[in-house]
C-alpha cells in the first residue's frame, strides 16, 4: 500500500510545476487606468450598472396602513358583527399577504428586539415602518383585546387554519407551559440589550414558521415548523399560547381593554357549548378572559342565541349586539 | 374608573415610546457589502481561493449578493483575468481556453474603434447576468492590484435582499463587511469604491 501512495504524490509532485509552466501565460495589464467613452470611442456609451431598489417606500407604508385596517375589520368583525366565518375569510388573506407573500416581515413579534435595540443603542438605526408595526397592535390591544391574534398574525392564522381535534389543556399544566413566553421575552432582550457583536436576533431565528412562509430556511427548523402544525392539530395554537413573547406584551395591555370578546350575559343559556367550543382555555367560568382570548369568535360560532340571530338582516345583528 | 386612568396611561407611555423611536428613526435601512473590508475585493488579499460565504450562508435561494461590474472604472481588457481562467491553456486565438465563472454568468463583447490586425487591441465590455451569478466572488477576487482595477465588487440586490434582522452572511463574514445602513447612503457608497 505505502509504495502506491508515495508513487502517486510523486506524481502529483511531477505534475504541478509542468502543469503551471507549461499552460499559464504570462499576464499583463494592457491598460493602467479606466478607459473612458472618448478613448474606447466608437460612439460607445457606458452602460449604467444596475441598482435594484429596495421595496418602494410606499409600498412599505401600505403594508403598514393594510396592518391597521385588518386590524380594525377584526374588531369589527368579532366584537359588532360576531361572525367566524367572516373572520376565517380575514385570516386566511392575512396569511396569503402578510405570511407567504411578505414572507412574514416586518411582524411585530420580531420588532420586540428591533425597539429594544433602538432603545438602547443610540448607533442602531429603525426604520420608522417597524416603530409603527411594533406599537399599532397594542394599541389595539388596549382599546379592543388582542385583536392581532385573531384574523391579522400570519403566525397565528396558520395555526388557526390547522386546529382540527383540539384537547383541552390541564390548567396546571396550561399555567406553567405559559410562563415560557415569559422566559423567551426576557431572553430576547437579553440578547438585544447585547453590544452589536454579541447581539442576536432570536425571535427572528427561531421563528418557526418564516421557513414556510419563505419555502426556504434551515432543515431543522422547518421540521420544528411543521412539529407545530401537527402539535396545533390537537393543542390549539401552540406558539401564540405558550411561546410568543408578543402575546405577552398583548396580554398585558389587552386587561385593560374596554370592548373585548365577551359571553353576553343577558342572553346567556348557561349551555357551556362556547367553553367546549374554545380551543384556547381562554374561558373559564362561562366567561371570555380577555387577556387569553384570540380571537377567533368560535364562542360565537357555537352559540345557539348568536346563530339565532345571525339570520336576522346585517343591521338588526349591528344594532342588536351593542 | 381606575381601569379607565391606567388605560389612558398605557397609552400616554406607548405614543411617548413610539415618538421618542420615531423621531431617532431611519426611513430604511439595508444591508451593503462595505467593499474595503469584502476579503474578495480587499487589496492584498492575493494568491488565496475567493471566500464563498456570501453565497453559501444567505438565506434567499440564489444568493441575494452579486458581483456587479462598475464600467467606469473597468479595465476594458483583452485577456481579463476576471472572464478568463488565466492558468488554463491557450487556444488559437492566443486566449485563454477557460473562464472562470463557474456559472458562465459573465459576458464580454469588443466595444469602440475595431482594430483589425490585432484584436488584442480593442476594448472589450464585460457584463455580469446578474440572474445568474451567485455572488461566489472569484471574479472580484481576480479583478483587483495586481491584475486588476477593482472594478468588480459585490453588492446587495435590494430587491432580493429580504433585510434580515441578522443577516446571515453578515455572522458568517470572517471581516464583518456587511453592514446595515439608511438607503440613500448605501446608494451613495455604490457609485464609489473605497479603499
Amino acid at each position: 500500500m505505502r509504495p502506491r501512495v508515495q508513487a502517486a504524490a510523486l506524481l502529483v509532485l511531477l505534475w504541478l510545476p509542468w502543469q503551471a509552466f507549461s499552460q499559464a501565460i504570462p499576464y499583463t495589464r494592457p491598460v493602467e487606468t479606466a478607459p473612458q467613452e472618448n478613448t474606447i470611442g466608437g460612439g460607445y456609451k457606458t452602460p449604467a450598472v444596475q441598482k435594484p431598489l429596495p421595496r418602494n417606500y410606499w409600498f412599505q407604508v401600505f403594508d403598514v396602513v393594510l396592518l391597521a385596517a385588518a386590524m380594525g375589520v377584526s374588531v369589527w368583525l368579532v366584537i359588532r358583527r360576531r361572525s367566524r366565518r367572516w373572520l376565517v375569510g380575514l385570516a386566511i388573506f392575512s396569511l396569503a399577504y402578510f405570511g407567504f407573500y411578505r414572507e412574514g416581515c416586518v411582524c411585530p413579534i420580531g420588532s420586540i428586539q428591533n425597539v429594544t435595540v433602538a432603545l438602547t443603542d443610540p448607533r442602531y438605526s429603525i426604520p420608522i415602518v417597524v416603530v409603527a408595526t411594533f406599537f399599532l397592535p397594542l394599541f389595539v390591544a388596549l382599546f379592543f383585546g388582542r385583536a392581532f391574534c385573531g384574523g391579522v398574525c400570519a403566525l397565528g392564522a396558520i395555526q388557526e387554519m390547522v386546529v382540527l381535534k383540539p384537547v383541552e389543556v390541564p390548567r396546571r399544566i396550561d399555567r406553567a407551559l405559559g410562563w415560557l413566553r415569559y422566559i423567551y421575552l426576557l431572553l430576547a432582550i437579553f440578547f438585544a440589550l447585547k453590544p452589536a457583536i454579541g447581539r442576536d436576533f432570536i425571535i427572528c431565528r427561531f421563528d418557526p414558521f418564516v421557513g414556510l412562509f419563505r419555502k426556504t430556511g434551515p432543515p431543522h427548523m422547518l421540521m420544528i415548523g411543521g412539529a407545530f402544525l401537527v402539535a396545533g392539530m390537537f393543542i390549539g395554537r401552540p406558539y401564540c399560547r405558550y411561546l410568543c413573547p408578543y402575546g405577552v406584551l398583548l396580554n398585558w395591555c389587552s386587561r385593560l381593554a374596554r370592548h373585548a370578546v365577551s359571553i353576553t350575559p343577558d342572553r346567556e343559556l348557561d349551555c357551556g357549548l362556547c367553553n367546549q367550543a374554545c380551543p384556547y382555555g381562554a374561558i373559564v367560568h362561562m366567561r371570555a378572559v380577555r387577556q387569553d382570548c384570540l380571537y377567533c369568535a368560535r364562542c360565537y360560532a357555537s352559540c345557539p342565541n348568536e346563530r339565532a340571530r345571525a339570520k336576522r338582516p346585517l343591521v338588526a345583528i349591528t344594532r342588536g349586539t351593542k | 374608573m381606575s381601569q379607565d386612568l391606567t388605560r389612558r396611561a398605557a397609552v400616554a407611555a406607548l405614543a411617548g415610546g413610539a415618538g421618542f423611536l420615531i423621531q431617532k428613526a431611519h426611513g430604511q435601512v439595508v444591508w451593503q457589502v462595505n467593499a474595503s473590508r469584502c476579503l474578495n475585493s480587499r487589496l492584498g488579499e492575493v494568491g488565496v481561493e475567493a471566500c464563498n460565504l456570501c453565497t453559501s450562508s444567505c438565506v434567499v435561494g440564489l444568493s441575494a449578493v452579486r458581483a456587479v461590474n462598475e464600467h467606469s472604472k473597468c479595465g476594458r481588457c483583452n485577456i481579463c483575468p476576471a472572464y478568463f481562467n488565466i492558468a488554463s491553456a491557450v487556444d488559437e486565438k492566443g486566449l485563454p481556453s477557460e473562464k472562470l465563472c463557474p456559472r458562465d454568468a459573465i459576458t464580454r463583447k469588443p466595444i469602440g474603434r475595431q482594430d483589425p490586425e490585432d484584436p488584442s487591441n480593442n476594448f472589450y465590455e464585460y457584463s455580469i447576468d446578474e440572474d445568474k451569478c451567485d455572488g461566489c466572488g472569484r471574479c472580484v477576487m481576480k479583478c483587483k492590484e495586481p491584475l486588476g482595477l477593482g472594478s468588480i465588487t459585490l453588492r446587495v440586490r435590494y430587491d432580493k435582499c429580504l433585510n434580515c434582522n441578522r443577516c446571515a452572511i453578515s455572522t458568517a463574514c470572517p471581516k464583518d463587511a456587511l453592514e446595515q445602513i439608511p438607503l440613500p447612503e448605501a446608494l451613495k457608497s455604490g457609485e464609489a469604491r473605497t479603499g
